[in-house]
Formats: structure tokens, sequence, C-alpha cells
């Protein structure tokens, strides 16, 4: 639906990344940066699934007793894929996390400034 | 920093906002998504590529190289977080140790409560039936590797919260572990040799009737490949991820 | 014949990628078959890349489409001589692999030396399919290969300080390659295809959009980013100092050019479609000269042998970017010239640096004084990797720095000339500090004093790409006339 020219679905997706972003820079945990970081993902994947719709469609898998119109399966691929690229980066910064707090013992950001 | 990322955070809103205007409505069957590549592979996929999931037409059969990538990408983290001091290095579990492991067990355990520690046993099998089904169904129905994958994956960290690391890696083999990591990208790589083999395309699939066989056949293989091969992945993550001191 | 390159091009990128998977299966019986399989698959891979090479110097570009779909509903890449750029690649990944071996031995548990191996592979892949994609998703999933392992292999031999400035690198990377989804995103929101070129065809036939600016804008900003170009730089010289040397190797060398040839995809995209350039230029003229300039001043400061290379960096980053900036046939050329030759130039030194910290414990010009009279052999590889990224002839740096002074006058833009010439002054400076402290001083340290050379597997690589740098600054002209036809076509296609 629009509202004053502005696709709202879209807009909603640009207000969770931006919620994420903020997030990711103005908290000081470093888990809770990371979240923020999968929030901003998750708001690039919503815009992406969003922009392969088609209006009354049903999802693209032909079998009896389906009919077009259907929604874009590229999207979807897509999205499926940068899923999987999101739980791999997270991993790498979890696991990279874990070695922060093994060493300093700490996984503030404030904290770890302070340091030597 | 909170107001620097305010202030941040609003410019970004605004450009983007300002962009996103410029783009046609979706859900609008007119526009460049749905009547240029989208509409070739809705019309012609299923004859193409014998898969009624035209999602899971586009991921192996059109833009195989993507997900063949993709299964690295997941191998990628795997071997990053082995690569690194904070994965622990769990020794095979041998049968004599097997007293000291199942003290180990709970040593290691999440303290839950005994329902969910009952709900966790009891479900684990039925979760790996679903995942199994997904993959089974999942060139009809919404479903297919990664998320078969996915849901195996969440199983056996669920096992490995509840009764301890060392009972669920158990679940993987260790004499195989190093295969089935890898399992993704190397099934891929031989899926592609044959294919170039068939077509002289990498990645091509036989495209004649006669081969319609082989085809699904190739297409299954891809598909278990990236469920096993992701699920080890996704366990793996997490057993190697180090303990809290 | 005509179709060995097509056919082979997919093999480029996913035979490493393949082979990393194998590196852990082949380490289980002896963790230092990783090494020597690592080293056949470079090999490999460099060879399969001299042969496309080849078949790009005989019959022109070529693209190979995935499976047989044509583009753009499959995958295409294309090999063109931007592209080619992937052999040297390839083959300065096998220089650092064996001179890998004996450093891994002294600061890697033999645990982790598959999943290093596996890691350099996995990059090396990577680095290959972003270069030769013609695919918007693929370039995607391609630079997170690399942004990954890059991550990691900063981490991996350190403890908590390296894993902080890893995890620096990975919130910024992150971000940048979100910018990169999203700005494919939108030009598929617009356009309905993944294909770079009929993306652009698509985007110069419809109506201008705020949108394409913002996806373009995007996707200038991420490929900076992993360019650490100023101010954007400021998860570099950490990573790379810290970062084990045949790691910060390949990072300042190869990885950080992912930016570049980012920016390089941005320019074809952009090629056609109306959509001026001009602030763009501007942009990275004004950023490139502060980088060249800011950038060579830090390194003076440093003492750290390493940290001064990771300003080096972003100071060569500067220049670059400026010559794409100035878009003149000479600056451009110098710029992408510069590309391979900076990445041979900061291998060299890496490794010799490496060499060096590896035989007497110390990273520092001021602990590792007068290490010259024991390591004679490395110093003097270290006094031509410095030379050349001075830019003093006969070495490889000097022919593209040359051709952007000449693009920045050719541009009428001779302010910027100056900050070359700045630039170079500073660099010399520094360079001058750390050769005065290698060969003019006595040694302060016992362990420089009693130091002896570097082992074989790590020596020959070091002084084979130092001999590589006198050569190809004698045989400059030869990747300069390799590059033009490329720089002039791009620049016809931007409308110059």
């Amino acid at each position: 639906m629009t509202l004053v020219g502005l696709d709202l679905d879209y807009v909603a997706c640009v207000v969770l990344f931006c919620v994420g972003l903020y997030m990711l820079v103005a908290k000081s945990n470093l888990i809770k940066k990371v979240l923020g970081l999968n929030v901003m993902e998750t708001a690039v994947f919503a815009f992406i699934v969003t922009s392969g719709m088609i209006d009354g469609g049903q999802e693209p898998i032909v079998v009896a007793g389906s009919a077009p119109p259907y929604t874009s399966p590229i999207p979807h691929a897509m999205v499926l894929t940068g899923i999987v690229v999101a739980v791999s980066v997270t991993a790498v910064a979890l696991a990279l996390i874990a070695q922060i707090h093994a060493h300093y013992g700490t996984i503030e950001v404030d904290e770890l400034k302070e340091l030597p | 920093m909170r107001v620097f990322a305010l202030a941040l955070v609003l410019v970004v809103a605004a450009t983007m906002v300002i962009g996103i205007a410029g783009l046609p409505p979706h859900g609008d069957p007119d526009g460049p998504v749905h009547t240029h590549v989208g509409a070739r592979y809705l019309e012609q996929g299923v004859a193409e590529t014998g898969l009624r999931n035209l999602v899971t037409a586009v991921l192996l059969v059109y833009r195989g190289f993507d997900t063949f990538l993709e299964v690295v990408v997941i191998f990628t983290a795997l071997v990053a977080v082995l690569a690194l001091p904070s994965a622990t290095r769990q020794p095979p579990p041998s049968r004599d140790e097997s007293a000291a492991a199942s003290r180990r067990d709970t040593d290691d355990a999440v303290p839950v409560s005994p329902v969910v520690f009952l709900v966790v046993r009891l479900l684990a099998p039925f979760i790996a039936v679903f995942a199994l089904a997904s993959l089974y169904r999942g060139h009809v129905t919404p479903g297919g590797g990664f998320q078969s994958a996915a849901i195996i994956g969440a199983m056996m960290i669920a096992l490995g919260l509840v009764f301890g690391r060392e009972h669920a890696a158990r679940l993987v083999p260790h004499g195989a572990k190093a295969w089935l990591q890898a399992l993704g990208p190397l099934v891929f790589a031989v899926v592609a040799l044959v294919g170039w083999r068939l077509t002289g395309a990498f990645l091509g699939f036989p495209a004649d009737e006669a081969a319609h066989a082989l085809r699904e056949a190739l297409v299954v293989i891809l598909e278990v490949a990236i469920a096993v091969g992701g699920a080890v992945i996704l366990a793996q993550l997490f057993m190697a991820l180090d303990a809290p001191s | 014949m005509t179709t060995l390159g097509p056919t082979l091009l997919p093999w480029l990128v996913a035979l490493p990628l393949a082979g990393a998977a194998l590196v852990p299966i082949v380490a289980r019986r002896d963790a230092r078959w990783a090494g020597g399989f690592t080293l056949v698959v470079a090999l490999v891979t460099t060879s399969l890349a001299s042969v496309l090479v080849a078949q790009l110097a005989s019959q022109g570009p070529f693209s190979a489409d995935l499976g047989g779909w044509a583009a753009p509903y499959g995958i295409e890449l294309h090999f063109d001589r931007f592209a080619a750029w992937t052999m040297p690649l390839a083959a300065l990944f096998a220089f650092v692999i064996p001179f890998s071996w004996r450093y891994l031995d002294a600061t890697l548990p033999r645990e982790r030396w598959a999943p290093f191996y596996a890691l350099m592979l996995l990059n090396l892949g990577g680095l290959l399919g972003f270069s030769v994609t013609g695919d918007l998703f693929n370039l995607f999933v391609t630079m997170e290969v690399v942004s990954l392992s890059s991550y990691a292999l900063v981490a991996v031999a350190g403890r908590g300080v390296a894993a902080w400035a890893a995890l620096k690198y990975l919130l910024l990377g992150a971000v940048s390659s979100l910018l990169v989804l999203f700005a494919v995103g939108l030009l598929f929101a617009l356009t309905g295809s993944l294909n770079l070129a009929d993306v652009s065809v698509r985007l110069a036939a419809a109506e201008p959009s705020g949108a394409a600016l913002l996806a373009l804008a995007s996707l200038a900003v991420a490929f900076l980013v992993k360019a650490a170009l100023f101010p954007l730089h400021v998860w570099l010289p950490d990573a790379h100092a810290i970062a084990p040397s045949p790691v910060s190797a390949v990072l300042s060398g190869l990885v950080v050019k992912v930016g570049i040839v980012g920016l390089l995809r941005v320019l074809q995209l952009a090629a056609g479609t109306g959509i001026s350039l001009e602030p763009l230029n501007t942009v990275l003229m004004v950023l490139g000269a502060t980088a060249i300039v800011m950038g060579a001043f830090l390194a003076i400061f440093q003492d750290d042998i390493k940290l001064m290379l990771a300003y080096s960096t972003i100071s060569n980053i500067g220049y670059i970017v400026l010559g794409i900036g100035l878009a003149s046939p000479f600056a451009l050329i110098g710029a992408f010239v510069h590309v391979f030759n900076h990445g041979l130039i900061k291998v060299t030194l890496f490794l010799a640096a490496g060499a060096i910290i590896h035989q007497t414990g110390y990273r520092t010009l001021s602990d590792l004084r007068g290490v010259a009279r024991r390591m004679p052999q490395t110093a003097a590889a270290m006094a031509i990797g410095a030379v050349s990224i001075v830019g003093l002839p006969p070495t490889a740096g000097f022919v593209c720095k040359w051709y952007i002074a000449l693009g920045a006058f050719e541009a009428d833009q001779g302010g910027y000339g100056f900050a070359l010439v700045f630039g170079a002054l500073f660099i010399f400076v520094y360079y001058v500090r750390m050769l005065d402290a290698f060969f003019f001083r006595s040694p302060v340290r016992p362990e420089v004093a009693d130091a002896v050379e570097a082992p074989w597997s790590m020596r020959a690589p070091v002084l084979v790409l130092a001999a590589a740098c006198l050569v190809l600054g004698v045989l400059g002209g030869i990747p300069i006339g390799f590059v033009e036809p490329a720089v002039v076509d791009l620049l016809a296609a931007l409308g110059r």
C-alpha cells in the first residue's frame, strides 16, 4: 500500500534497517552489536522478498490446483543464500567474541577501550 | 556515541526513503521484476528443469553456481571457527571413556527442568523426520536442502544444550566428520564435473527428455548433500565454539 | 580451440574452492600434507589462469554461461583484460603458501594448520570468483567468501587482541556487504535482472530514478570501505598489522583490491545510464589525495614495521582511487596497473618483514637495527620493495605512479599532481628511516646480532618476488600496453 507516494512495505524495511543500524552503532555490548547486524540483514532480506511479491499471487510452485500469478522465485533464492551468508558471518563473529571474552574478560566496548 | 548513532540513523533513513521512492510499486504484475527474467522462469521452468518448485529450480538449475558458492560460504564459516583458538578440540569419545564422558555430559549441559529434558528427547526423532520430509517433498512444496539442514542442525544443537556437548557430538561419526563437513562443496564440484562431461557446461543438466531421470537424480543428490553437509556444519559450529570459562 | 576459455573459466573459481574443502581431509593423516596440497592447488590454479590469459591475448575477451543458460537467465562469467589480473593474483598466492610452511611451524599449533590453509584457498577462490563474475548476486556471494576468510585469517594466530581487530574489521565489513546486497536488491527491483551488463542496459533505457542513484551510491560506499579509502580506513591498520605475516601480505596486497575491482564494476554499471559520475569522481579525487598524504604521513611515525606497511597500503590505495577519480586515460591505466604492482610489492615487503620477525622475534625499527648485517638477502629484498613503493625507476612502482601523475596534468587537475609529490616525499622519508635502521645502525638486540637468514622455504619466495619487482620495473611497458585497450573502451563507454 502506498502513503504519500511511498510504498509502506518498503518503508517498513528501511525502518527495520535503521533500528538494526542503531543497535550496531550505539550498543556497547558486542553481542548486541551482532544482533543489530542480524536485524539489518533481516531488513534487507525483507526488502528483497517484498520486491518479488505480486498482487493476488501465490508461491512459485506449479502443482495441480495452482495458477498464475506467481510471486517471482528469484528473490526467494537470493534471500535463501543471503540467510546462509548471514548465519556464517554471525558464527564467525561469535567465535571472535568468545576469543575476546576469554582474553579480556569482558565484551563491552566501553571496557575494552579502557584496556591497554 | 548515542547522539552520533541517532544522527547517522536519521541520515541513512532519509537517504534510503528518498531512494526507495524511485522504485516501481511492488506487486505490480507489469513491473520489471515479473516481466523479465522471472517471467521466463515461471513460464518455462517446469519444462526446462523438471522441477515444480521453481525456487529450487532457480537455486539448483538456473543459478546453481550461486548455490555452490553458498555451501562454500557456510563451509568457510566452519573452517574459520575451527581455525580460531576459541574452538575447543573434542577428543573422539572412546569406549572406556564413556563412563567419564557421561559424567562430563551433565557438567557441560545447560541445567534445564525435567519437562524440557523430556520434551527435547521425545521430539527429536519427530523433528528429524520432519526435516527428512521437508527434504523429500522439497520439489513440490516449500522445502529443500537448506531448510532441512537448518532443522536438523537446530535439533542437534538443542540436544547438545540439553544433554551436553560430547553426547550430542556422537551424532556425527568422528571418522567421517571431515568428509561430511566438506560434502556440500565436494558434491557440487562432482555434479558440476558430471554436468560438464554430459553437456559441456559447468553445472549443466542434461536437457533431453530421455535424461529426465538422470536430471532428477542429480538434483536429489545435490539436495541431500546440501542438507547433510549443512546440518553437520551447523552442529559442528555449535560444538566447536568455546564453552564459557 | 575457441571454446577452451569459456569451458575452463568456471574451473578457475571452482578448483581452489573444492581444494579448500579437501584440505581438512588431506590433513587427517598428517597436518604437514595440508601445506603441500595447498601449494599444488595454488599452482594448478595459476596455470589455469595463465591458460585463460593466453586465450584472452589470442582471441579477445570471452564469457562462460554457467549451466548452459544464456545470460541473463543464468550466471555469466566474463574474462576481459581487467580480469587478467587473476593470473598474477593466483601466482602471488602460490608464493605466499610455501612461506607459510615454516611460519606456521612457529606460530600455530598443528591442529589448526589445515583450517588455515583451507581459509587461504577459500580466500583465493573468492578473489578469483569476484574478479570474473558478471552477475550482481554472484558478486555479493564471492565477496562474502573473501571477507569471511579474511576475518578469520586476521585472528588465527593471536589471542584477544587479534580477535578484537578482526571483529572491528568484521563489523564494518559486514555493514558494507549489506550495502552491496541492498544495492543488488534495488537494482533487481528496478530492472528484474541480476546480470551486470543487462542491468546496465536496462538502467540506461529507463527513466532516471533516485533508486538507481541510491544503488550506485551504496555500492560505491561499500567498495570504498573494502578498499579502506580514507575516512573508511580505520579497520585496516590494526587488522593488517596484527595478522600473521603471510596473511598481511594477502590482505594488503590482494584482498583490499576487492574494493577497487568493485569500484570498476560500479563504473561499468553506470556507463551509458546517463547518471553523471562527476560527483563520484570528485569525491574519489579528494579522498584519494587525502589518503595518499595522510597514509604516508602517519607511516612516518610508526615504529612497528607492519603498522608502517599497513599505513603505506592506505596511502597506495589513495593513489589508485585518485587515478580512478581523475578518469583520464593515463590516470586510469596507471591506477589499474598499480592494482597489480602494489600487490606484488606489498606481498614482497610483508613476506620479507615476516621473515625478519620470524628470525629475530622483533617487529619494531628500534629493535631491528642492524638486521641487514645478519640477514642481508632478506634486507636487500626489503630495500628493493621499499624503492619500488617509493616509485623510483627502474622498479615496478615507478611506471604506475608516473602515469597517474601524467593523468593528473592531462585532466587539468594539476593540483592533485602535487598531492602525489608530497605523498612520494613522505613515503621516501619513512622508507629511508627503515633502510637506515636496517643497514646503517649497529644491532642493539642480541637476537638481532645473532640472527641467521630465514630457511629456504621462506627466503626463496621473498627473493624471487623482489626480483620480480625489478623485472617489472624494466618491463613496465608490458602491463601498461595490456591494460590500455580496456581502459580506452571503458572511457568510451563512460562517454569521455
